[in-house]
This record gives structure tokens, C-alpha cells and sequence, in this order.
């Protein structure tokens, strides 16, 4: 795989919102999306076609186009594909409809990478992206489960209706009469049971997946990894 | 009536198919090309390989051409052409002019395999500057320097870092008046484009097109190939002017996957010329008296069910004299005409002539 070059890009542009970047940093950047070992099976040829695009159900709400991201990443494109990075891609839902390429390409797949590469280098468009989700990666990492029923605030779903607000008020009791003993919690969505959590936490710290949260937003690690390593260490486990 | 002979006028790849062809139906064959060698226009213009196989093109039309010369049914005249055609079907006579001085042949039939040439991109597409930049080339000059393994450019000498292809220079325009697709142009280029690669790893090759004509196998054996393993990039929209800027090239048009417009500088581009009528297949079409379609290439009636036969009786044709034509193209016309000439003999001895 040849590396991204100075001179391959068809456009020169920047990217509207964010501070621009030097082209070494940017060339950085995208080269790790093409060194990626999952880019060579995401991405063979594009002719054009567009069924990824009719496919996506972003494209319809959005000006987002899963045949661009393969096009200017098919053609090294440095400056395009960096400001895929900082845009475009956040824009995909991820559904992997663009599966359905004749050529085999895998466009959403692309997305991912490139995402994880927006997240492992904190991007400002990450930091931006996952800024309202905050408190569900919170919710993810220190329990587990996403949504918890104690979220369930009328003042938060007025759409839901009236009942929404007898439901909260009595929140505990209507979990006790649903028949599974794991669902009777209101603050996690299900019962997580101690083995689970600590096989979590270590997952979350060996992988790296605590110290990506640490790019984005640092407070939130911080919070995240006091808790961690609390539970941790009253298990006899040493990070 | 077995010593009866087909004349077959040109030695390019569907002249010398069609007298192979009437050679192994047991027929005594003539052929006549006015160039001092067989082969045809890929010899005469040096093409490094074959599209789609390949293979050395040299080698390959040698082959061929060795197969012919070797049959004893088969006699090769050199440095001879057609001057005139009379007769009916299975009793024609033909003149020959040669380095012998002229003379006039008997024959049962004749079929023609004058080809086709290279469309002239300084004809009607001035903005391209190919007479006025050295550093644009056509599909056949890049041909040429890749069977000397020497791409360079030509103003100094220097391998490219930045190559771009335009297709469709001559096809598929009502400006010029070649409203046909050449057929072979985006497999040749493409496979041009590979080699490019493979033989100057560090030139980054586009392609600029309106859209890839890669008909059956050329799909896996060249767009892909080219796309997957050589990473030469396909830009969908067509370049409007080339112009000098700093010594490079700068190439206007649109890229409309991205849709907006786009300059980028080049170090060579190559136009994908098309095929137009040889000048011996406007000559011979009117020498023999055949009826032409409206680009003057040889018109076949009988089309598409029967892409062969001419409108004068006894007169066949092959190849690229017939339209635009890739290689398979001629192999099938040229064994298609050699069988429908052969067929004229057997009829003619079958009636008693």
C-alpha cells in the first residue's frame, strides 16, 4: 500500500469549523486509517455506482455519501479524506446497509476506522460528536448497561405522554413486577452481577477503550478511572 | 477447383486470421499487405503487449504471422497492394501493384483487413496541445516507450511522477463527428496504466473518463487489477484543456464523484485516441467499390447477424476495417469472413463455374 502523498489530493480546501492543521499532521492522521489491517478488505476498487448511496439512510438526511468516503480514500486523497474525518463521517449511522457494494467495499466499515482514529487522536469533531453522550458512556463503562430506567424523566420525554410521569414516581415498584429478578434495578438496566463488572473494568483498561474516553474527555476519564480502579482494588486486582 | 485462391488484403491481426482460417478449410490464400512485414498496426506502432493477456504484442503477431507463412497453402506478398477488383462471386480478378511492377490475380473471393488509425488528437482537439506540448502523448506513443521500458518525458528526459490518461479523445462526439465508442480505448489505457505502475512504481496514474467500457473479462483482468493491486485512480469527468504552467501540465475539467471543478498539475497525459478508417480502408473500400457507413468504415449489411459481408458480392471484410475492434473483435470477423469466402468457392464449384 503506497503512502498518502503531498501532491495526490484532487482539492485543496479546509475544513470549516476547526482549526487547520498542518498537512504532515493530516497526512499522519490518514495514514493511520489506510495502515489499519482492516482497510485492505474494506476497500478494493469504486466504480461509481451509487448503491451504497441509495442504500444509506443517511445520505437521505444528510450531506453524506458512503461512495465519496471510498472514492477519496481509494484515491489517497490527504486533505479529503482528513475533512471526512472532521465531518462527513459523523454523519453515519453505522447500519452497514453499504454492504450490498458489488465491488465489496465496506464503507461503513471505513467509517469505523476512521472514526477510531478520530477518537485515539482526539480530534476536536470526536470530542464535538461525543459530547452529548457523556453520560451514556459513563453508564456503558461503569455498569455495563446504556439506558437505565432512572433516566426515564418526564421532563426529558414530554412526548411520551402523562403516564410517562406515573411510571417515574413509582419507578421501583413497576420494575419489581416484571418477572425476571435481573430486571428489578432502576439504576442499571439490568442486575450486573460483581464477576461481570471487574471482567468489564479490566476489559476497559487492557484494551486501551478507558484511555480513548481519556482523548476526548478528560474529566470523564478521570471519574471513570477513580471508579474503576476502587472496585478494582476491593477485588485484590492491582492496575 | 480446389486451386482456386482467397485474396486477403492486409496482414494485421484479422488479415492473418482470415488467411489462417481459409488456409485450414483447405484453400489455397493470397495474402497482400503493402508494408514490408506482418503484423499490422500493433507492430507498426510498436505496442508493448496485448490487451488483456498480456502478452509481448511482437511475439504474439509473430506467432501468428509464423503460423501463416508456414502453410503451404499460404503465399505473403510484401510491399503490395490493390489497385482493382472485377468479376463476379468464385471469378474475380484482381490487380496487385508490387515491387515486381503490376499484375492481375484470379480469385473466388476477397476479403479485406485494412484496419483502422489511431484518431489524430491534433485534428479537431487543439485544447489538448498535442502537437505543442512535448509531454502529450497518445495511447500509441506511451505504447511504444513502455516496449522500451523507457516512460519519460519527452521535454526533458525525466521518468513522470504525476501520469494522467484522457479517454475518449476522438469517440463518442458530435463535434468531430465520431459519435461511435472505439471499444478498446479504456481497456488499453488501463492496461497502459498497470504498467505504468509496475514499471515506474512512484508515478501516481489517473484516469480520466466519462464511463469505464470494460466489456466481460476485461473487468477482472484490467479495471480491477488496476484499481485493487496497481492503485491507479479513476476520476469520473472528462478534461477540458490542457495547459503549461511551471513546466508541468495543468489539466482543467470536473470531478464530479466530488462534484466540483478541479485543476491538477501533470507531468504527462496521455490521450485515449480512438479508431478511425485506415487510410487503406478508405482507399480499398473504394478501389473494390464498397459501400461505407457514414465514419467510412466498411459497411456490412447484414449487421449484427452478419458482420461480414460487404455490399459487393464476393467481397468480405474483417477487423477494424469494419468498425472499431479489439483483438477477439477481429479473431471472430476474420474466421467469420474466411469461412463465408471459402463458402463462395464451394458454391461456385457446386453450380459447375
Amino acid at each position: 500500500m503506497p503512502a498518502p502523498t503531498a501532491t495526490a489530493d484532487l482539492k485543496v480546501g479546509d475544513v470549516a469549523g476547526y482549526a487547520d492543521i498542518a498537512f504532515e499532521e493530516k497526512q499522519r492522521i490518514v495514514s493511520l486509517v489506510i495502515d489499519d489491517p482492516r482497510f485492505t478488505d474494506y476497500l478494493y476498487g469504486c466504480y461509481e455506482c451509487g448503491i451504497c448511496v441509495a442504500a444509506c439512510p443517511s445520505a437521505r438526511f444528510y450531506d453524506f455519501s458512503p461512495r465519496r468516503i471510498a472514492q477519496a480514500l481509494a484515491r489517497r486523497d490527504v486533505r479529503l479524506v482528513y475533512q471526512q474525518i472532521q465531518e462527513d463521517i459523523w454523519e453515519c449511522s453505522q447500519c452497514f446497509s453499504c454492504l450490498r457494494c458489488p465491488r465489496g467495499n465496506n464503507p461503513g466499515g471505513l467509517v469505523t476506522i476512521m472514526r477510531e482514529v478520530a477518537v485515539n487522536n482526539g480530534l476536536a469533531s470526536a470530542r464535538e460528536a461525543l459530547e452529548g453522550y457523556s453520560r451514556i458512556i459513563y453508564k456503558i463503562m461503569s455498569t455495563g448497561t446504556q439506558v437505565s430506567p432512572d433516566m426515564l424523566q418526564p421532563d426529558a420525554f414530554p412526548d411520551w405522554g402523562p403516564e410517562v410521569k406515573d411510571v417515574s414516581d413509582n419507578l421501583a415498584l413497576w420494575r419489581r413486577a416484571l418477572p425476571p429478578e435481573t430486571l428489578h434495578t432502576v439504576s442499571t438496566g439490568w442486575d450486573v452481577s460483581d464477576q461481570t463488572l471487574i471482567e468489564l473494568y479490566l476489559i476497559w483498561f487492557e484494551t486501551g477503550a478507558l484511555n480513548m474516553i481519556g482523548e476526548v474527555d478528560k474529566g470523564l476519564h478521570m471519574i471513570l478511572e477513580e471508579v474503576m480502579q476502587d472496585r478494582l482494588e476491593e477485588a485484590g486486582i492491582e492496575i | 477447383m480446389s486451386g482456386q485462391r482467397i485474396v486477403v488484403l492486409g496482414g494485421g491481426p484479422a488479415g492473418l486470421n482470415a488467411a489462417l482460417g481459409v488456409a485450414d478449410l483447405g484453400q489455397q490464400v493470397l495474402l497482400v499487405e503493402p508494408r514490408e512485414f506482418l503484423g499490422g498496426t500493433p507492430v507498426a506502432e510498436r505496442y508493448a503487449s496485448i490487451t488483456g493477456s498480456f502478452e509481448d504484442a511482437e511475439t504474439a503477431m509473430a506467432r501468428l504471422a509464423g503460423r501463416l507463412t508456414e502453410s503451404a497453402l499460404a503465399e505473403v506478398r510484401l510491399g503490395t497492394r490493390a489497385i482493382s477488383l472485377e468479376g463476379s462471386p468464385g471469378d474475380m480478378r484482381i490487380g496487385l501493384e508490387g515491387p515486381g511492377g503490376s499484375e492481375v490475380v484470379t480469385c473466388g473471393s476477397v476479403i479485406v483487413a485494412t484496419g483502422f488509425q489511431h484518431f489524430d488528437p491534433g485534428r479537431e482537439t487543439q485544447l489538448y496541445g498535442y502537437y505543442e506540448y512535448p509531454d502529450v502523448l497518445a495511447l500509441q506513443d506511451l505504447e511504444s516507450m513502455l516496449k522500451d521500458r523507457a516512460v519519460v518525458r519527452p521535454s526533458n528526459g525525466q521518468p513522470p511522477e504525476r501520469l494522467c490518461f484522457v479517454q475518449c479523445v476522438g469517440s463518442r462526439d458530435r463535434n468531430i463527428g465520431n459519435e461511435y465508442c472505439s471499444k478498446v480505448c479504456c481497456g488499453v489505457a488501463s492496461k497502459e496504466a498497470i504498467e505504468v505502475r509496475e514499471q515506474l512504481p512512484n508515478c501516481e496514474v489517473f484516469i480520466f473518463y466519462i464511463d469505464m467500457r470494460m466489456y466481460g473479462y476485461w473487468e477482472s483482468q484490467i479495471y480491477w487489477p488496476a484499481q485493487e493491486r496497481h492503485h491507479v485512480q479513476y476520476v469520473k469527468g472528462i478534461i477540458t484543456e490542457v495547459l503549461e504552467r511551471n513546466g508541468r501540465l495543468l489539466v482543467r475539467g470536473e470531478d464530479t464523484t466530488m462534484g466540483r471543478p478541479m485543476e491538477v498539475l501533470m507531468d504527462m497525459v496521455v490521450l485515449s485516441v480512438g479508431m478511425e478508417p485506415s487510410a487503406g480502408t478508405r482507399e480499398m473500400a473504394r478501389i473494390l467499390g464498397l459501400a461505407q457507413n457514414k465514419y467510412g468504415f466498411i459497411d456490412a449489411p447484414g449487421s449484427p447477424l452478419d458482420t461480414v459481408t460487404t455490399s459487393r458480392p464476393g467481397v468480405f471484410a474483417a477487423g477494424a476495417a469494419l468498425g472499431p475492434s479489439d483483438l477477439e473483435d477481429c479473431a471472430s470477423s476474420a474466421g467469420l469472413a474466411a469461412l463465408r469466402a471459402v463458402s463462395v468457392l464451394r458454391q461456385s464449384e457446386m453450380i459447375g463455374t
